[in-house]
């Protein structure tokens, strides 16, 4: 158990700053072209 | 689809450019992150959740439609600095001007989305008629901005069927440019 929290803890040194950053910018990118785009496809549906 | 076709090619890109000249990744520095989670949240609500989709009328659709964009809008403007920022702001006036003009939806047409979906299942839109997620379908001559529209096919050898605008055009070609050189504006000073 002790050992799996150290892991846990080394795991998530290794997520630093930048990843954290890297992860918002593409999601925030990710809503801002699919808010602002508008391309249909036949999947959308209707009606 | 061209929208995350271009930020999935986008990443990669920029990521194997900076390994190329040796330096670490420089993620894009956007400022008021917390405007696009704001804008995007009446479209998610009226336009994506199945729940709500079907309840208010297209009307109210519209209005948080453009409502959303503009707050979009405000959000790309002050990020306008920002590589590639330039061609996504200026896709989302196309986008939105073509959108505000034609009853608060993209327009497409028959013959478009005839290349979309089946001729039966086409016959039961009539031109008004909400067609997809974000679009209306209106007839050519009926339609302000027409070559604003969904217009744009993607060549028939593609797997996948789409249309889509020119204002998506230079969304698409912004949020690529923003991932995949963003240390531009840093490499020229």
């Amino acid at each position: 158990m002790k050992n799996k929290l150290a892991l846990l803890a080394l795991s998530a040194q290794k997520i630093n700053r930048q990843h954290v950053q890297l992860l918002i910018v593409v999601l925030s990118l990710a809503m801002l072209v699919l808010g602002v785009g508008a391309p249909t496809d036949p999947g959308g549906g209707g009606h | 689809m061209i929208l995350l076709l271009a930020l999935a090619g986008g990443l990669p890109v920029g990521m194997a450019s900076s390994r190329w000249r040796g330096l670490p990744y420089q993620t894009p520095e956007l400022r008021f992150v917390w405007l696009v989670f704001l804008a995007f949240l009446p479209q998610l609500v009226v336009l994506y959740l199945p729940n709500f989709r079907s309840g208010p009328n297209d009307s109210l659709s519209a209005a948080c439609l453009i409502v959303s964009m503009l707050a979009f809008l405000g959000f790309a403007w002050l990020n306008r600095v920002v590589p590639g920022m330039s061609f996504l702001l200026l896709g989302l006036i196309l986008n939105l001007t073509v959108i505000a003009l034609n009853n608060g939806f993209m327009p497409i047409s028959p013959h478009t989305a005839s290349e979309l979906i089946s001729k039966q299942a086409l016959q039961d839109f009539q031109a008004g008629d909400r067609f997809g997620t974000k679009d209306i379908l209106l007839l050519s001559e009926s339609t302000r901005f027409e070559w604003l529209a969904d217009r744009f096919l993607p060549p028939s050898w593609f797997p996948y069927r789409f249309a889509f605008s020119l204002g998506d055009v230079f969304i698409a070609l912004g949020a690529f440019v923003i991932l995949a050189w963003p240390g531009l504006s840093i490499k020229k000073e």
